[in-house]
């Protein structure tokens, strides 16, 4: 709180406003809301702009099927969000574990579901490595996680070498199975799971809504009877287990666990998550918006491809559409003041 | 005609959106004089002193200095014409030295404009020698007490030419000694011809230091009195517009069994085997000098902090706490000090707020319940009187007397058996402190045990059944609560081993 706007909330906290500030504010602070209509309006936009490349049923399934894996990730970027911190080495966990399960599958020929548990089980040992870093040896999470970004991606080469190609025609069924209505591979129903579970968990169940007070002010969190450490060690975990989980489908996918897999997706996903409402500081965000997030990034890129935009571009749009997120978030905190 | 007085503040308005911070509010302040602007919390006092600082701009109204109008001036502006002030928040930067934030941005150069910190720490240790204390200019301000920061704050003024010092709340982060030598300085630089405006809503600092006083009260002027002719319940009338009684204790009421014995409890380095005994429907005060130990030691019993030593014993069950969520489950609340940092969720509701405690039990099967939790908070707001247009406003959003009363409220509905209340009324204002007073009374005829830490000596013995005194991280001594007195206390908490204290701990060390 400024100093200046201190009297002014003592005394009853209202303020007179234009429309126009109205409405940014209203945008601001429902950021489902804004996603919404920017989503809408780029279906629209692209459906007249593009009508036989774009509204395809093959077009859509593709955005969909692209959109899966970083839409899992996000719903554990989410919950560490909302508690105030984050996981860098998402990227690589999601390498690891899909090697992991590759190597047990497809060298040791283990059966394809021992490939499912083994990826999910590194992922968990991945995110609990994370979690005792950060919250036993009290090393902040931008850091722990940066080391671990580069060790989870060194394990992975020297497991692996240069990957596991084929892995088996069973294990591919996990990530290449389409449903018969909507053809939407596998990979998407999972994400749409994960997200519906992991947001009912966040928004309705006392246990996980302790993430929003930890992330509000972790200190008065803990003199509240909260066990901060135990819910960030339960929240890296979950978050490795859903890198884990994508990195299993992805491989499945492919049937090849691929060992520079998700290098660079935790840009997309943090971008995703903070475009959807999550705030630096921790306190705020919901699923609902980090999976819009991912849908409007989604969308984002292939409208880049449909325009033949150089792969090159991509970076530089997406950096611009965090930038942009970022800032909707400081206008919203100098309107609290 | 006579001389035009240092500073004439007239028909001053200000608004903020929504609120009218000032009124046409008008008055004169004579060279030499210490006057106190006086009112609670959101009465305009702050306000009116960033005006003449030039920290605000005024919507209307004249302030003149020396018979000459201020107009359009900035705080570098007013600096430039001897006018400073020391704000609430600080303005220090932790990171360096003392000397140079006394000079900070002016700082004497050298050719080719390198800082020449000879003669900068030279000039520091004089402005400082000149408040008649001995800081060296070459120290990390963050490694300062808060006295010592304060005096630095002061320093930083005085390297204007000064001719109005105003102090915004300065003795907040003050133990009493050094709120004592600060007034000495404050004297002196009155003496000099220094006109102070002092900001303050502890009317005792108001009678020990003051010449004159003016009464805001939403803005408006309630009137300038002289403090030699006036009384604490005058000012208190004026300030809330009504009687507000502050009763001492009737002490000697029966009290029920034990509630909490602890034994030896040690954590060092600020508590060295101190024991207590709390009985249901108790109030006990814990006193002592800051830097004494009684927040570490209540802390140890929460569980907040791990004792190293010693025996704990909650309602006759052994509790040796690990984390506060262990101490609450053996029924012990606590309500720390710093409500901003530790106590709240400013960014969230009043209704988040008051049930975090409770919020995993607030619910239908696994799902949260908010009618249910809605239903406790709102329960909450109506019996402690909490202004706030509905459970769902944002904490941050409260005066500092709500804020603190959701604080409270937070604790008590995990419906403790033996609730810790750091420094009740931190920040808080006459009315609502008389409230949170009634409160804990209230509490207590209920059979709840508490224990109030305060450095605040007339709250102690408002609310005291019994008092406790701490010295150096032990038991100090031991006085009943309707006999007590301000002097017994003081001599119990300064009497144990000065010398020991200053070694421990250096924050009681002040060289104000």
């Amino acid at each position: 709180m400024t100093i200046g706007m201190t009297t002014t909330q003592d005394r009853g906290g209202q303020k007179k406003v234009g429309p126009a500030m109205r409405l940014l504010r209203l945008l601001a602070n429902s950021r489902e809301l804004t996603l919404g209509i920017l989503v809408l309006s780029l279906v629209v936009v692209m459906s007249i702009a593009f009508p036989l490349n774009f509204p395809t049923a093959a077009n859509i399934r593709a955005v969909l099927l692209n959109l899966a894996p970083v839409g899992i990730m996000v719903c554990g970027m989410m919950l560490l969000m909302i508690a105030g911190t984050f996981d860098l080495s998402c990227g690589s966990t999601l390498a690891l574990s899909g090697v992991a399960a590759g190597v047990v599958v497809g060298w040791w020929g283990w059966p394809p579901q021992m490939g499912v548990v083994a990826g999910i089980t590194v992922g968990a040992l991945c995110g609990m490595v994370n979690g005792l870093i950060v919250t036993g040896i009290g090393i902040n999470a931008l850091i722990a996680t940066l080391g671990t970004l580069a060790i989870f991606r060194g394990m992975t080469y020297v497991l692996a070498g240069t990957g596991v190609t084929p892995i088996s025609d069973a294990f591919a069924r996990y990530g290449q199975a389409t449903d018969p209505i909507f053809g939407i591979q596998s990979l998407f129903w999972v994400m749409l799971i994960v997200a519906l579970v992991i947001g009912f968990l966040i928004s309705q169940t006392p246990f996980f809504r302790q993430y929003y007070f930890i992330g509000g002010n972790a200190r008065a969190a803990k003199l509240s009877g909260i066990r901060v450490n135990r819910m960030l060690m339960l929240g890296f975990t979950l978050m490795g287990i859903l890198s884990g989980l994508a990195g299993v489908l992805y491989a499945a996918r492919l049937n090849s666990a691929v060992v520079n897999a998700g290098v660079g997706i935790e840009l997309k996903v943090i971008t995703a998550t903070v475009l959807g409402g999550a705030s630096l500081k921790g306190g705020e965000g919901r699923i609902l918006g980090g999976i819009l997030g991912v849908l409007f990034i989604a969308l984002v890129e292939n409208a880049m491809i449909i325009n033949r935009v150089g792969v090159f571009w991509q970076g530089i749009v997406i950096g611009l559409v965090l930038l942009f997120a970022v800032s909707l978030d400081r206008f919203k905190n100098n309107q609290r003041g | 005609m006579t001389a035009a007085p240092r500073l004439d503040i007239s028909e001053v308005s200000k608004s903020f959106p929504g609120v009218r911070a000032l009124d046409a509010v008008s008055v004169r302040i004579e060279a030499g004089e210490i006057h106190a602007l006086l009112g609670e919390n959101g009465a305009g006092k702050s306000t009116l002193g960033k005006i003449i600082a030039g920290v605000y701009r005024a919507d209307g109204g004249a302030v003149k200095l020396d018979g000459t109008e201020l107009v359009d001036i900035d705080e570098r502006d007013a600096g430039k014409l001897g006018i400073a002030i020391v704000h609430q928040e600080g303005s220090l930067v932790g990171q360096l030295s003392v000397a140079e934030n006394v000079f900070a941005g002016r700082q004497p150069t050298r050719w080719p404009g390198r800082i020449d910190r000879g003669l900068m720490n030279r000039q520091a240790a004089d402005l400082i020698a000149r408040l008649g204390v001995a800081i060296d200019p070459r120290r990390r301000v963050a490694d300062l007490s808060p006295a010592e920061a304060q005096v630095v704050e002061i320093a930083k003024c005085l390297s204007l030419d000064l001719r109005v010092l105003i102090l915004d709340e300065p003795t907040a982060a003050l133990t009493l000694t050094e709120t004592e030598r600060l007034f000495e300085i404050v004297r002196a630089l009155a003496k000099e011809g220094v006109t102070v405006v002092y900001v303050s809503h502890r009317l005792a600092e108001i009678f020990a230091l003051c010449h004159r006083v003016t009464v805001l009260k939403d803005g408006q002027h309630v009137g300038t009195r002289d403090v030699a002719g006036t009384t604490t319940a005058d000012l208190i009338r004026m300030m809330v517009g009504r009687d507000v009684a502050l009763d001492r204790a009737k002490s000697g009421h029966a009290t029920g069994e034990i509630v909490l014995q602890a034994e030896h409890i040690s954590a060092t380095p600020l508590v060295r085997d101190m024991g207590l005994t709390v009985h249901a429907g108790e109030i006990v005060c814990l006193a002592g000098l800051i830097g004494a130990g009684r927040t570490e030691f209540c802390e140890a019993l929460f569980g907040a902090r791990r004792k190293e030593s010693g025996s704990i014993r909650m309602a006759g069950k052994p509790l040796d706490p690990r984390e506060p969520s262990d101490g609450m489950q053996a029924g012990i609340g606590m309500v720390p000090e710093d409500r901003k940092q530790s106590g709240l969720f400013l960014d969230m509701s009043v209704r988040d707020n008051i049930t975090v405690t409770v919020a995993r039990s607030l619910t239908n099967g696994m799902l949260k319940s908010d009618a249910k939790a809605g239903a406790v908070a709102r329960r909450f707001i109506d019996e402690m009187k909490i202004a706030t247009p509905s459970d769902k406003q944002i904490v941050g959003n409260l005066s500092g007397g709500n804020q603190q009363k959701v604080l409270i409220a937070k604790w008590l509905a995990m419906a403790p058996r033996l609730l810790i209340v750091d420094e009740p009324t931190r920040g808080v204002d006459v009315g609502a402190r008389a409230e949170i007073y009634r409160l804990l009374r209230s509490l207590a005829a209920r059979g709840v045990a508490l224990i109030v830490v305060s450095s605040d000596l007339p709250e102690v013995l408002t609310l005291a059944d019994r008092v406790v005194v701490m010295a150096d991280g032990r038991l100090a001594g031991e006085l009943p609560g309707e006999s007590a007195t301000e002097e017994d206390i003081l001599a119990l908490a300064t009497k144990a081993t000065t010398s020991v204290v200053i070694v421990d701990a250096p924050q009681t060390r002040s060289h104000l």
